[in-house]
């Protein structure tokens, strides 16, 4: 969401009527901080930053958010909301759950490359935001869990995984995406692919299987 | 007055505001903030009694409301030490808080180090002494383990990079592991690191939520999560199975 090459709302009559133009004052707010994040990190991002790059008021900040961190749960939840209909998309017509285990995956890691300072804000800058941001990172990660679960059914032995697998799965995507973006190279977050493949899938259909899948994903 | 003056222009601003100077308390190291018994308390000890309450106060301060949110006057005030005091151990905020990960991370990966060594089982079994110290020692010291596991990455560029430096001196204890399994070569690169994160994050949900006393509990779980990829699930189940067995006796 490059908020630049947003031009300011022309003055005086514009035919927009007054939804239209708060929705598009919301949504220029959320790109902006998006983008000032990006160039300061967002612990040095000041409201003026932000109000700068969206080319709106203060007061029209506060009609919108009580806060900066407002602000950023919004830019999350935009985020979040997006890579859910992409996962969605990607699943269609896919019946079985390693495949769709892989295509999820697949989506969320094509989505976050191809917008660096998304993934970024997402992994990175939500770590420092703020405790209701850490409560809701956590949640949408989590969001994972039930499709991983699904994965128990495949299982050809009868002794239950622990209860914490999924959990520790999600722990291990998180901190090797988190690694790969901070580390600079967002934009090869897809070479993770096979890595997560393997990892996501060994706890259900053993190691030969994993392996052979992960490879097929590269 | 004008001789000290350095030493209190703390109390005239801080964080741009001007206040009002409260009374001046004595300075360290003074007679009358010595414990009054028999035992004379030496310079140094306390020094280091003060140095040890503002990692404390700073681990629990960071714990409750977060890095960002915790400032300097808190920590002197929850640690019981005047701003001189402070910036005669530290030089600001997050000095103070690089000090407690350095500090902690030293304590606990030395202790997890020690174990592995000591243990002379099994690579299977020396895991899973080198995790038991490594649950204990959170679930002992849960505010500086937090700081390590969860804040590090809220505080900036060095405090990330020391929660990285953590994780990569434990990658050595797994990677032995690696002889054990016949696809050794088809294991991702990644694996010790990526098993390190997720532990990582166990540890840290769980103390998010505040259940440092459940830990115990989830050893089980979590070292057969680590050994799996390795010696496959039946090996690490069976260990883990033995440390749920020692756990309960």
């Amino acid at each position: 969401m490059p908020a630049e090459e947003l031009g300011p709302l022309p003055a005086g009559r514009h035919g927009y009527s007054r939804e239209q133009v708060a929705h598009h004052q919301r949504e220029r707010l959320i790109a902006g901080l998006a983008t000032a994040v990006a160039e300061k990190g967002y612990a040095a991002v000041t409201l003026a930053d932000v109000t700068k790059v969206a080319q709106v008021s203060r007061r029209v900040f506060y009609a919108n958010f009580e806060s900066k961190e407002e602000c950023f749960l919004a830019a999350f939840e935009v985020v979040v909301f997006h890579l859910r209909e992409l996962v969605a998309e990607a699943l269609e017509g896919i019946p079985d759950w390693p495949h769709r285990a892989l295509a999820t995956a697949r989506a969320v890691l094509a989505f976050l490359a191809s917008e660096p300072e998304l993934a970024r804000l997402c992994l990175v800058e939500s770590r420092g935001a703020g405790p209701a941001v850490t409560v809701r990172f956590n949640a949408a990660v989590g969001e994972m869990e039930p499709l991983l679960r699904l994965g128990r059914a495949e299982r050809d032995s009868d002794r239950p995984l622990p209860d914490s697998t999924e959990d520790s799965t999600i722990g291990s995507l998180v901190s090797l995406a988190y690694r790969k973006v901070a580390g600079g190279e967002a934009t090869q977050l897809e070479d993770l692919l096979p890595d997560c493949a393997e990892l996501v899938l060994l706890p259900y259909l053993g190691p030969a299987e994993a392996a052979r899948l992960a490879r097929e994903a590269a | 007055m004008f001789g000290n003056f350095p030493n209190f222009m703390y109390l005239f601003r801080t964080n741009g505001n001007w206040r009002y100077p409260g009374p001046v308390r004595a300075l360290p190291g003074k007679a009358s903030r010595q414990p009054p018994g028999p035992e004379p308390v030496s310079r140094d000890d306390a020094a280091a009694d003060q140095r040890r309450r503002i990692l404390e106060a700073t681990a629990d301060l960071v714990a409750e409301h977060g890095y960002q949110e915790t400032t300097m006057e808190e920590i002197v005030r929850r640690a019981k030490v005047g701003y001189a005091t402070f910036y005669k151990h530290f030089a600001d905020r997050e000095a103070a808080f690089l000090a407690l990960l350095d500090a902690a991370i030293e304590r606990t990966v030395g202790r997890v180090e020690a174990a592995y060594q000591r243990e002379e089982g099994p690579w299977t079994d020396r895991v899973g002494a080198a995790l038991g110290v490594l649950f204990e020692d959170v679930a002992a010291h849960p505010n500086p383990a937090r700081a390590v596991l969860v804040e590090a990455l809220t505080a900036g560029p060095e405090a990330a990079a020391k929660h990285e430096a953590a994780l990569k001196r434990l990658a050595p204890l797994l990677r032995p592991g690696r002889e054990l399994n016949p696809r050794q070569a088809e294991l991702p690169e990644t694996l010790e690191e990526t098993l390190g994160g997720g532990v990582v994050w166990v540890l840290g949900q769980r103390l998010i939520g505040g259940e440092a006393g459940k830990l115990r509990g989830l050893l089980p779980e979590t070292l057969e999560f680590v050994l799996r990829p390795y010696v496959g699930e039946d090996e690490a189940a069976r260990e883990a199975g033995e440390v749920a067995d020692a756990i309960s006796a």
